[in-house]
């Protein structure tokens, strides 16, 4: 019990609030403690637990390739390219010329040419994946559902015009006739009356004309209705304000959990 | 401890930091003496709250729809004899989102030990994966179930971010798990793991602080815990009344930041206007 709960705890309390008065004491001794030692402990630790996890994967692997579980012929490739990466990392240069250590980065060596040509490719291929995992994400999210997702693809739909050279061009004049028939719209389904909807639509279109022609028809004015600056207000507030209230928040749950760990109050961690 | 025991022991602290600072605090920063207070003040509200609620103070913590759906999801996972999916992130455990992930799967894993239903970890760091092995077979102790548990429910996939999201995605074209549950640190793999588990009709549940990550959340997946839900997860799912008690005394700290931020407002308007000497910004950078 003493080893499974008291000491762990112990542990993390005292590395916790080391860390924590860190930030708040520069005595050089305590301050590389935590801004090196500490951080270095960690990372010696992290180094020693690869092997586990290398060990591991090799296990999982060739118990699907012996026992020719499905998908067993994937498995193949798992454990050939690990063993492909020890040879070239440990055993095999491929550059007699370049020295062991500095072989896993300069050219002309068989691990070079293995994260050149194998790694960095696959790589960018699940990155490149992305664009269309998002536009399918996009298409759902900006299905007109309800309230919420119409404001969100109204939103996405200023935002990526606005953000675009073609945006500057659209005047805020043909946005100003689009709300007109999107009034137009909103009437009809109120009232659901023909007259009332070609009445509303027809003042409108008369008093943005009338406006417009009085005005000179200015293509960033009214300023409000003009995409380069409506995106970026939508942008700068009602964005920054979520993303903030988020932010605060998470630092919150943040600095809660760690009083937590720190106080021993939160357990959980070690199966408590 | 008790009441008395602990105003002493706040006393103690306070008496000496006083004396410490008298004497000229030596090597404390002092630029950064707001931020001090400000721990220690908030430190001692969710003590406060933790203690409350240990005296058996009944505590109001509103349903999360995500977490209530945890157990809904474990429970269509056992109904279609398929396993669920757990993705504790790409971070290592000196990320705190990374401990919460795991504090969760422990929980998880609970729920899977009692439906004997099928549980899959993979992991992307070494550390994490001896946390999350710990965290699953304490949980399968728990519940009477050491049987079922085997380590390798618990496994490691590689530390390069794509090259673990492909392998997650390997597993989940082939096993079709039936819930996939997302709690962790998380980077642009975010969307391509979800949007593989949303093309295989699984149930999603999702639960991080990264912020730019939780917009693809929202969209891919079923339900999201977003930004401190996640973290007041443990609390929810466990009803321990000291974590639940510490979730309430985040609620008044966030009252108190509130607070702070109109009130600071107000002051530095005062002083743009010349009404006020003091410019509250001055006093509130940490340096």
């Amino acid at each position: 019990m003493l080893w499974k709960r008291q000491i762990p705890i112990l542990i993390v309390s005292l590395i916790g609030f080391a860390t924590l008065l860190g930030w708040f004491f520069d005595q050089p001794t305590f301050k590389s403690f935590v801004d090196d030692d500490a951080t270095q402990w960690f990372d010696i630790l992290a180094a020693f637990a690869i092997f586990l996890g290398g060990l591991n994967l090799l296990k999982l692997q060739t118990q699907k390739v012996l026992m020719k579980q499905k998908g067993w012929q994937y498995s193949l490739f798992a454990i050939g390219g690990l063993l492909f990466a020890i040879v070239a990392g440990f055993f095999v240069k491929g550059n007699p010329e370049v020295a062991w250590g500095a072989h896993v980065t300069s050219k002309g060596t068989l691990f070079k040419w293995m994260f050149n040509y194998m790694v960095s490719p696959m790589q960018a291929t699940m990155f490149a994946l992305l664009a269309f995992y998002v536009a399918s994400a996009s298409y759902r999210a900006f299905r007109i559902r309800n309230f919420e997702a119409t404001l969100l693809l109204s939103s996405g739909i200023i935002i990526m015009i606005g953000r675009v050279p073609l945006g500057s061009y659209i005047s805020s004049w043909f946005i100003l006739y689009l709300i007109v028939l999107v009034g137009g719209i909103v009437v009809n389904t109120i009232f659901k009356n023909k007259q009332y909807t070609a009445v509303a639509v027809l003042a409108g279109i008369i008093l943005v004309t009338v406006t417009g022609s009085s005005m000179g028809w200015p293509v960033d004015k009214p300023a409000v209705f003009y995409l380069p600056y409506l995106q970026e207000w939508i942008y700068r507030y009602p964005n920054s304000a979520g993303s903030r209230s988020i932010m605060i928040g998470i630092g919150l749950g943040i600095f809660g959990t760690s009083i937590r760990y720190i106080l021993g109050i939160e357990r959980s961690y070690i199966g408590e | 401890m008790n009441d008395r025991e602990f105003l002493i022991g706040s006393g103690v602290f306070a008496a000496s930091f006083i004396i410490y600072l008298s004497i000229g605090a030596p090597h404390f920063i002092t630029g950064r003496l707001v931020m001090f207070f400000s721990i220690v003040l908030f430190s001692g509200i969710l003590i406060y709250s933790t203690r409350k609620a240990q005296r058996g103070e009944d505590i109001f913590l509103r349903t999360i729809p995500g977490l209530k759906a945890v157990e809904e999801a474990v429970g269509r996972s056992t109904e279609m004899g398929k396993p669920v999916l757990f993705v504790p992130g790409i971070s290592d455990m000196d990320q705190v989102e990374t401990v919460a992930g795991v504090i969760v799967l422990g929980h998880v894993s609970k729920m899977t030990a009692r439906y004997e239903t099928p549980l899959n970890v993979p992991v992307s760091r070494a550390i994490v994966m001896k946390a999350a092995r710990e965290a699953c077979k304490e949980s399968y102790l728990v519940e009477g179930r050491p049987d079922m548990f085997h380590e390798d429910m618990v496994h490691y996939v590689t530390d390069e971010q794509f090259a673990y999201a492909a392998g997650v995605n390997g597993i989940m074209v082939r096993e079709k798990p039936a819930a996939c549950v997302y709690m962790g640190k998380f980077y642009a793999e975010s969307l391509i793991l979800a949007e593989t588990g949303n093309s295989i009709g699984a149930i999603q549940i999702a639960g991080t602080a990264s912020q730019s990550q939780i917009p693809f959340f929202v969209t891919a997946c079923d339900y999201t815990l977003i930004g401190e839900e996640f973290f007041a997860a443990s609390a929810y799912l466990s009803d321990k009344p000291e974590l639940v008690g510490a979730v309430k005394g985040q609620d008044m700290i966030k009252v108190i930041i509130l607070i702070l931020i109109f009130s600071g407002v107000i002051l530095r308007m005062l002083f743009d206007l010349g009404y006020l000497n003091m410019n509250i910004l001055e006093l509130l950078t940490v340096r």
